[in-house]
């Protein structure tokens, strides 16, 4: 579906079933340079089983309007739009990588209709290799190259994938193909400036869980259990140990799996 | 140092997961019509396309879901579905975008099964084609109308060998914003891999060099995941509710592989030309010496192009990398290790003289197909282009004197010795 955010035309997926407010919603934020498509198998199974799902393009990214956003800070004020815009009331805010960022910078300034936070994929800062943003702004290919190879584990550079016949590398790629170099140079860049991720996670108070993929490259296990450390004690860590980067899509059955257990929990639909 | 595994390592491994309780190192044959469910949530998640796996053997199957998975890696595609056969891998294709009162615009030189579906079946369906030259671009726009919906040609026609210059109709389709579909069966991905081109959609007959031992029939439609299906309302298979899956729409929910999952959510399950576990095994284990195989094809096309060009009893010899051939440069820039491995001759003293030749050879088999790893020959027009009008049949660039080799990796001094046999009997009909 489509909403608008400051006179911009904003592209959210809805896992195939009509958004409707009055349920408790689960909002999607992708990483760099990705879009709403990163979650296509979880979106659908959270949207038939009463929640209200919306996996948004963040602006500038596949459907969205541009420009991209520049901070992960004005990000994180742009979800609060989207949430206002929608009128939800119960939000379960589920973030992969940079979406990890914008979603601490959000709950942690506007906690009121939260009610779970899940993090996949992320320590508090997600500084760039200084090629990657060069090639991110001069040779995207290069630079989609590297976040491929780098994102996913065995798995993906053989081309493999939970869906029959789908290479979820190929499928990465082609995403993050269609949103150079704006999109990812401004997703790198907003991430490699960002310096209040511990501020924000520290500041966190809601029920939080954070899912690690033990073969991750991009954000190595020293990031992530610093990150752990630094949010509430009562957190949720969970390691998936086949899989890199790419959690939802290299293990999207366990990942979704301590999905609903947290959010069914903690945001439950009756 | 590559980022990425190259594409030998790729025909090898792509899409194989090592079997975890018993290590086989081939992939296991899942020889099953259906997969148990561990749980009714899980069941029905898998049939509402909530999460990926098997639900029954016409939808999917693990030993062909790796065939489909590797042939997508050697594409550079984002997905692709195997089916029962090239023929089905077109109509699968086709049908999941065009419907009745829709258009195609094809390549006039094709494959007489190819011409014979737009011709004479898809119009039963309200579906029309045009036919147009494949090598004239302007043709090809021109033909283009307001309920085109797609435009499809072959890389190398067959079997008029003509090059379609792919870069140029991508920027044609792009501009109309259409599909490019390319029947990549003769050249292979490692010849050509035709997504890097601009195609959106390949199509192959696995039967031929992709399986290349003539054992098992297979079709595979791999989407190249760089077609924004949504910038038009021309696609609405695409890009409206489609009921049967409560409404999914394709393109907001797969991106991507949006047109893939289309054909596996409704041809596979609704039409069914589903390939075999073992048909996938014998496939993947002719993939596995894909790039060695073509390799030794093209050194023996080339040997024979020099024999057949100086022998006194062929009139004309027709293949792309002869210099003097209509699509040489073309076949050059997309095909520079050679392009395939289809030679199409004439033998003087016409038809009598070719039905010699053919019933004479012994090591070259007189059959139906190409891509094997043997020799085979046959005469097109009265077999695989019996069964289109003497106008296509021009169109296609099929003469009564044509003889079609499909160039074996036999040893290419037994293959000419056994021509040289073949001559012997035809020159009495000069």
């Amino acid at each position: 579906m489509y909403i608008t955010i400051n006179n911009k035309k904003i592209f959210a997926s809805t896992g195939g079933k009509i958004f409707d407010k009055k349920q408790p919603v689960a909002l999607f934020i992708h990483g760099s340079g990705l879009d709403h498509s990163f979650w296509g198998l979880h979106s659908r199974f959270f949207a038939f089983r009463g929640y209200s799902v919306l996996c948004i393009d963040l602006p500038g990214h596949t459907h969205s309007e541009g420009p991209p956003l520049s901070s992960i800070e004005e990000m994180g004020v742009w979800i609060n739009d989207v949430i206002q815009e929608i009128d939800a009331s119960k939000v379960s805010v589920i973030g992969h990588s940079q979406g990890c960022l914008v979603s601490m910078e959000y709950v942690s300034k506007f906690p009121k209709l939260v009610k779970s936070l899940s993090l996949i994929a992320s320590g508090y800062e997600t500084p760039v290799n200084s090629f990657l943003l060069e090639a991110a702004k001069n040779k995207p290919k290069a630079a989609i190259d590297k976040m491929m190879s780098w994102g996913f584990g065995r798995a993906g550079h053989f081309h493999q994938g939970t869906i029959p016949g789908n290479s979820m590398i190929a499928g990465g790629y082609k995403i993050t193909e269609g949103n150079v170099p704006n999109a990812l140079y401004a997703d790198l860049n907003a991430c490699n400036n960002y310096k209040e991720g511990k501020k924000a996670a520290s500041k966190i108070t809601v029920p939080c869980q954070l899912i690690m993929g033990g073969q991750d490259q991009m954000a190595p296990r020293k990031a992530t259990m610093a990150l752990a450390e630094t949010l509430p004690s009562s957190s949720k860590i969970e390691i998936i140990q086949k899989s890199g980067h790419m959690v939802p899509l290299e293990n999207p059955n366990k990942c979704r799996d301590l999905l609903k257990t947290f959010i069914f929990a903690n945001n439950p639909t009756s | 140092m590559s980022d990425f595994f190259s594409f030998d390592t790729l025909s090898l491994h792509a899409g194989q997961t090592l079997d975890p309780e018993f290590g086989s190192r081939a992939q296991p044959i899942h020889q099953t019509t259906s997969y148990v469910f561990s749980d009714t949530d899980t069941a029905s998640s898998l049939f509402n396309l909530e999460r990926g796996g098997h639900v029954y053997n016409r939808i999917s199957n693990p030993t062909v879901g790796v065939l489909e998975q590797r042939v997508a890696a050697l594409e550079g595609g984002s997905a692709a579905v195997c089916v029962a056969s090239g023929m089905s891998a077109i109509f699968c294709a086709l049908t999941a975008i065009v419907s009745q009162g829709d258009h195609i615009v094809a390549s006039a030189n094709m494959y007489g099964g190819n011409i014979s579906l737009l011709k004479n079946t898809l119009p039963r369906f309200g579906i029309t084609s045009t036919f147009v030259d494949p090598t004239d671009i302007d043709a090809i726009e021109a033909a283009i109308q307001n309920n085109t919906k797609i435009v499809f040609g072959e890389l190398i026609g067959n079997p008029g060998l003509s090059v379609m210059d792919i870069e140029a109709v991508a920027k044609i389709c792009k501009k109309h914003h259409l599909p490019l579909m390319i029947d990549g069966t003769f050249n292979t991905p490692y010849l050509c891999r035709c997504f890097d081109y601009g195609a959106n959609i390949i199509v192959h007959s696995l039967t031929k060099w992709m399986g290349g031992h003539g054992t098992s029939i297979g079709g595979v439609v791999v989407d190249g995941g760089n077609f924004d299906w949504g910038a038009s309302k021309k696609y609405p298979t695409l890009t409206e509710e489609y009921a049967p899956f409560s409404g999914i729409n394709f393109w907001e929910e797969f991106g991507p592989s949006a047109f893939a999952t289309r054909i596996r959510a409704e041809a596979m399950r609704d039409i069914g030309p589903s390939m075999s576990p073992m048909n996938a095994f014998l496939l993947l284990q002719g993939i596995e010496t894909l790039s060695l195989r073509m390799d030794r094809h093209l050194l023996n096309t080339k040997q024979l192009l020099e024999y057949l060009d100086n022998h006194d009893q062929v009139s004309w010899v027709n293949h792309p990398d002869m210099p003097g051939h209509d699509s040489h440069g073309i076949a050059k820039k997309y095909m520079p290790k050679g392009a395939g491995s289809i030679i199409t001759f004439g033998v003087k003293g016409g038809r009598e003289a070719g039905k010699a030749f053919i019933e004479n050879v012994k090591l070259a088999s007189h059959l139906a197909n190409v891509g094997d790893a043997k020799t085979l020959i046959i005469h097109p027009a009265t077999t695989t282009h019996s069964r289109i009008d003497a106008e296509a049949l021009v169109a296609a660039g099929i003469t009564e004197d044509m003889i079609r080799i499909s160039v074996g990796i036999e040893d290419v001094g037994d293959i000419t010795q056994d021509f040289n046999i073949g001559f012997r009997a035809a020159k009495k009909y000069i």
